[in-house]
């Protein structure tokens, strides 16, 4: 019986390893490629958001935001800035599941814990939207942002002296480079 | 000894070259992104792509071949700015073919309405404008050309600065004609004097110190303030802005010696005087800041100094006089978080809660830039 493997094969082998390796790098570094092209595409999509966001055009910054999810799944950022947009057209039960959403990718993303409280007083739940506030202050290294959520909070519930301190605080923090 | 020479030429030039390379761009992001932050004369003016009336974009840099490009800031509520544009479009007939553009740019709101724009489109078919009129939503434009008043003017030559105007004062006004005229090649109806323009190493060394200071590191700061100071003792930024670190620090007296010594090179500079009354109310010597302020205050041309002024008169205990001033430096600018900071501290010591937070809320939603 002739031996499965000779020496006459060895540079054949040599031929398929060396291009199966070269496959799998392909494929490897194709899938690493278009996973990068992607977060390009969806961190742009949200760039431009953010543009349409500022100029008041929140009908092109939710389109933009939807492409960036399908560009990006998963993306933390995307439904934050989903949730933003939501707040903004009012639509606060929207808002809330887009916030928790990002919230349930990165717990300890600062803006959507207080979009979490800025929904939850859209929906005039106070207490809720203070609790979630407070907690998140207690969490949050740059906390501009949420001292002016709180300051809406107490503004709603009528009690300025809180309100004004929050807002005071806001300042402070924005001053010190907390946004 | 050979060998020595040899690993000298083959690695510590090229490794010299590399650090010097590496310093240089550090040192290019650190003075670009205090040149875009920091606008005076004779820094480069920010590119600007805006739509106008009708949704065309238009940019800066298409008007590169003019002799000078006039910007125009403008609102529809502020009461001198349909009277500025009549003003720019006789201009604009009679020089546009000598080379000067003007570009108004809107800054009615932080958002454009279809309501705004509909009243933009009033205001400019009343004054009959020929001239390019932009729409500045998200006060992108404005922010980072530091407008401090509404309206305001800044004329553009060879890409940078070379005139401001906040706001549309009656002497400042015509200095700023006579100053177009000049560039249009006709005669001034007084001798003109072009903006002034600091020179290029000073404004360079105090730019990084600025972007030193926003990094937290004044150390570095310090020294190149004052060497900016020194190459240039005629440029007023690094002094105001050396007192202001110095303030930031606590460092109050070495601040209004700085300030002071400013005021010897020039003394009716409005920055420097606002910036010393500022300092002297906050210091507890509120009748000698009133007495410097009320001059620049009154001449309504610097938006600070009215606020300042108003703040001092509520230090004072004079609150319904701060109240108009206050209004009046918000009708020049409303976009001004300060402003609005220095009302809520009035209304605080006031014991007027409610206004007091309202205002710091204000204040807190132009710098976090939320629209409502």
């Amino acid at each position: 019986m002739k031996p499965l493997y000779t020496k006459r094969y060895e540079p054949l082998v040599s031929l398929v390893i060396f291009f199966s390796v070269l496959c799998l790098c392909v494929l490897f570094y194709g899938k690493a490629y278009s996973q990068e092209a992607g977060k390009d595409k969806a961190v742009q999509l949200l760039k431009s958001a953010e543009g349409f966001y500022d100029e008041g055009d929140m009908e092109k910054a939710l389109s933009a935001v939807r492409e960036a999810m399908s560009a990006m799944p998963g993306n933390a950022g995307a439904y934050d800035r989903l949730g933003y947009i939501l707040l903004k057209k009012g639509q606060f039960d929207d808002a809330l599941n887009a916030f928790n959403e990002a919230l349930k990718i990165n717990p300890n993303l600062r803006e959507a814990k207080t979009g979490t409280g800025l929904s939850l007083l859209g929906k005039g739940d106070l207490a809720g939207a203070e609790a979630t506030l407070t907690a998140a202050l207690a969490l949050n290294p740059y906390p501009s942002m949420t001292h002016y959520a709180l300051g809406l909070v107490y503004q709603k519930m009528n009690d300025d002296a809180k309100a004004l301190s929050q807002f005071k605080e806001g300042l402070k923090t924005f001053k010190e480079g907390k946004k | 000894m050979r060998l020595e020479n040899m690993l000298r030429k083959r690695f510590i030039k090229p490794l010299f070259q590399t650090a010097v390379c590496i310093i240089v761009i550090i040192a290019g992001g650190l003075y670009s992104s205090g040149a875009s932050a920091l606008l005076q004369t004779g820094s480069p003016a920010p590119e600007f792509s805006l739509k106008d009336l009708s949704g065309k974009e238009t940019t800066l840099a298409e008007f590169s071949g003019k002799k000078a490009v006039v910007i125009f800031f403008w609102a529809t509520w502020s009461a001198n700015s349909p009277k500025a544009l009549k003003r720019f479009e006789e201009f604009h007939k009679k020089y546009a073919q000598k080379g000067i553009q003007i570009i108004a740019i809107n800054a009615d709101n932080q958002t454009i309405s279809e309501e705004d724009t509909a009243k933009i489109k009033a205001v400019v078919a009343g004054a009959g404008i020929t001239f390019p009129v932009l729409l500045d939503s998200g006060l992108k434009t404005f922010r980072e050309y530091d407008v401090i008043a509404l309206p305001s003017t800044i004329v553009v030559t060879e890409g940078k600065l070379s005139y401001s105007l906040p706001g549309w004062p009656l002497a400042g006004t015509e200095d700023l004609f006579d100053y177009l005229l000049t560039l249009a090649g006709e005669t001034p109806k007084k001798k003109a004097e072009g903006g002034y323009k600091p020179k290029h190493d000073a404004i360079a060394d105090s730019n990084l110190a600025k972007g030193f200071v926003k990094k937290g590191k004044y150390a570095m700061a310090y020294p190149l303030y004052k060497k900016a100071i020194d190459k240039d003792p005629k440029y007023m930024l690094p002094y105001v802005e050396l007192a202001k670190l110095y303030v930031l620090e606590g460092k109050n007296q070495e601040a209004e010696e700085t300030l002071r010594s400013a005021l010897k090179v020039e003394p009716e500079n409005v920055i420097v005087v606002s910036e010393l009354g500022y300092l002297l109310v906050n210091t507890k010597r509120t009748k000698e800041a009133l007495e410097i302020l009320s001059k620049p205050a009154k001449e309504e041309s610097y938006t600070p100094a009215l606020y300042y002024y108003a703040y001092a008169l509520a230090v004072d205990g004079r609150m319904s006089e701060a109240t108009p001033a206050f209004e009046k430096a918000l009708q020049m600018n409303p976009f001004d978080p300060s402003a609005y900071r220095l009302r809520g501290m009035s209304y605080e010591m006031n014991n007027m809660k409610k206004e007091a937070a309202m205002d710091y809320r204000k204040a807190l939603e132009i710098l976090l830039k939320i629209r409502n």
